[in-house]
């Protein structure tokens, strides 16, 4: 017999070689197709609901009647000042807790005593719903920015925490000994391995924290506030304004689909190998 | 000339006796395989070599020098690739060099022509996961090559692929071997990857780990494939077996008893 020739295209598995999307547009059009019907169809039964059913737009507004009521709180300079305001204490926040969370998250992976420090305070106020603290936090700062700003970077720094601590901990032994056989230092350890091995974990984090500062902002604002969306919604509510409380809460959940959307595509960008 | 010598090993796991006076002297460009039943300690014995592990007492000398901790002397080739998933084959193979701190042209260069060595040309951007299990191996081995270093460790590197592939990598291992000559320590449980391999097989025997029998293989090079199927070379499979065969079979039912019931 012959010797066996080696050929290392033989070895390639072609579905996996391939351009990871090839042959998967047209089937995401497709469900793409069937959500955008789903949707359509929603809004057309609210509509018919609410104009036939219940006709009283101090109980429901008709979609047609929220996207008026933006086209004129936008085109009257209203919208924008609110959307403003709590763009900025969200993002902020948002910053904020961003950071703090996973300098907190690497603290407790990388020191016991760190970790046995923090614990208690993490787990117990991730479980507590801060957002009562609202109140109390604008008695302390104000109606301002900065009480939205604390509610924020109390919401979203825990997630982000717990996620960065626990990716930074499952770091591969196996990928940790294959660098040392290679004479790594402690601090290439981290940078080369722990910190990309991590960032699924941590992007998943501030993915969380996207949803969860939202709610803060806008429910601080209820709490107290001189603008922002928030505002926006519990004036209209006083003033029995349907159609403008609804474009407050259409424009809030515009910006949670948006930012999640985006957050989205960061980790196709940052972290490609982990879609499947 | 001796490159690798190993002088009176001894190691303990707490109470458990993992090794006991290991005596080796490896030739330069000598592939050596290690060959034992589970828990003979040949792993052990492969980490202390690299520095991932340190005996309790003896010594690992390279080229007369003593050696503890891992260094670019020694490359290791994993059981497991051992890749990382965000690193592409090019950049996976380069670590080596790029952690030492000299990941320049020179280095890149030498990069590139082991990954066309080890059949790979071409895939230098792939990423590990859109890769067969063999192509992995193959970027495992470039990445130790990658350092240039003294002696070539490998722990069961084609343990984890199916027989065919198995095979192949190791007529493409003699390939890449003949080229360089490096000197290398192999370590399997399979003897007849040990027998083709080897200039001189290492048969250990378990609890605790020892060196049972050294043969040497006579069978000319280069070796094809063809060679397993030789009357010479069944009598060296035949000969390695029947001197662990008890060994295995107590490994066996060892297993059997604590995990079995």
């Amino acid at each position: 017999m012959a010797t066996i020739e080696s050929n290392p295209s033989d070895e390639i598995d072609p579905a996996r070689a391939a351009s990871p999307y090839a042959g998967t547009y047209f089937r995401l059009n497709g469900l793409h197709l069937a959500g955008l019907l789903s949707v359509l169809g929603g809004l057309a039964l609210w509509e018919f609901f609410s104009r036939v059913v219940v006709a009283n737009a101090l109980f429901l507004a008709a979609p047609t009647q929220i996207f008026g009521a933006i086209y004129r709180l936008a085109v009257g300079g209203q919208l924008g000042p609110h959307i403003a305001v709590s763009a900025a204490e969200f993002a902020i926040g948002y910053a904020i807790a961003s950071l703090l969370g996973i300098v907190i998250g690497f603290i407790m992976a990388s020191s016991e005593l760190g970790k046995q420090i923090l614990q208690p305070w993490i787990a117990g106020l991730y479980a507590t719903p801060t957002i009562a603290l609202a109140p109390l936090f604008i008695l302390w700062l104000g109606i301002g920015v900065w009480s939205k700003v604390l509610v924020v970077i109390f919401l979203v720094v825990f997630p982000v925490t717990i996620n960065t601590e626990a990716g930074l901990r499952t770091t591969s032994a196996r990928l940790i000994e294959m660098l040392r056989s290679f004479g790594a230092t402690p601090r290439q350890i981290f940078f080369k391995l722990s910190l990309p091995s991590a960032m699924p974990f941590i992007l998943a984090g501030l993915k969380l924290g996207i949803g969860r500062g939202l709610i803060g902002v806008v429910v601080a604002e209820l709490f107290g506030s001189r603008a922002g969306v928030g505002r926006l919604i519990s004036q209209s509510a006083d003033a029995f304004n349907m159609p403008e409380l609804f474009a407050g809460v259409v424009v809030l959940a515009v910006a949670g689909i948006v930012m999640t959307a985006g957050f989205t595509w960061i980790e196709r960008v940052v972290v490609p190998w982990t879609r499947d | 000339m001796v490159k690798l010598s190993l002088n009176g090993l001894n190691k303990r796991f707490g109470e458990l006796e993992v090794l006991r006076e290991i005596n080796i002297a490896i030739d330069r460009g000598a592939f050596i395989s290690l060959v034992g039943p589970s828990g003979c300690g040949k792993t052990t014995l492969l980490r202390i070599v690299a520095g991932l592990e340190q005996a309790s007492s003896g010594a690992v000398l390279l080229d007369g020098r003593a050696v503890g901790t891992p260094g670019g002397d020694r490359g290791f080739v994993f059981q497991s690739d051992n890749l990382l998933p965000w690193r592409t084959v090019f950049d996976n193979a380069l670590i080596g060099p790029e952690l030492a701190g000299r990941a320049g042209a020179a280095e890149k260069d030498r990069v590139r022509n082991l990954l066309r060595l080890v059949g790979l040309e071409g895939f230098e951007n792939y990423f590990p996961r859109q890769l067969s299990g063999g192509m992995r191996q193959r970027v495992n081995l470039s990445r130790a090559l990658a350092i240039d270093p003294d002696i070539l460790l490998m722990d069961e590197p084609f343990s984890a692929l199916d027989a065919q592939t198995r095979e192949i990598m190791q007529t493409e291992l003699m390939r890449i071997w003949e080229e360089g000559r490096k000197t290398v320590l192999f370590v399997t449980h399979q003897i007849d990857e040990a027998v083709f391999l080897s200039d001189r097989v290492l048969v250990l025997a378990r609890r605790p780990g020892r060196i049972q029998e050294t043969i040497d293989v006579a069978l000319p090079r280069p070796r094809a494939l063809a060679v397993k199927r030789t009357p010479e070379f069944m009598a060296y499979v035949d000969r390695i077996w029947r001197l662990i065969e008890d060994d295995v079979r107590a490994s066996v039912i060892e297993d059997i008893r604590e995990h079995g019931s």
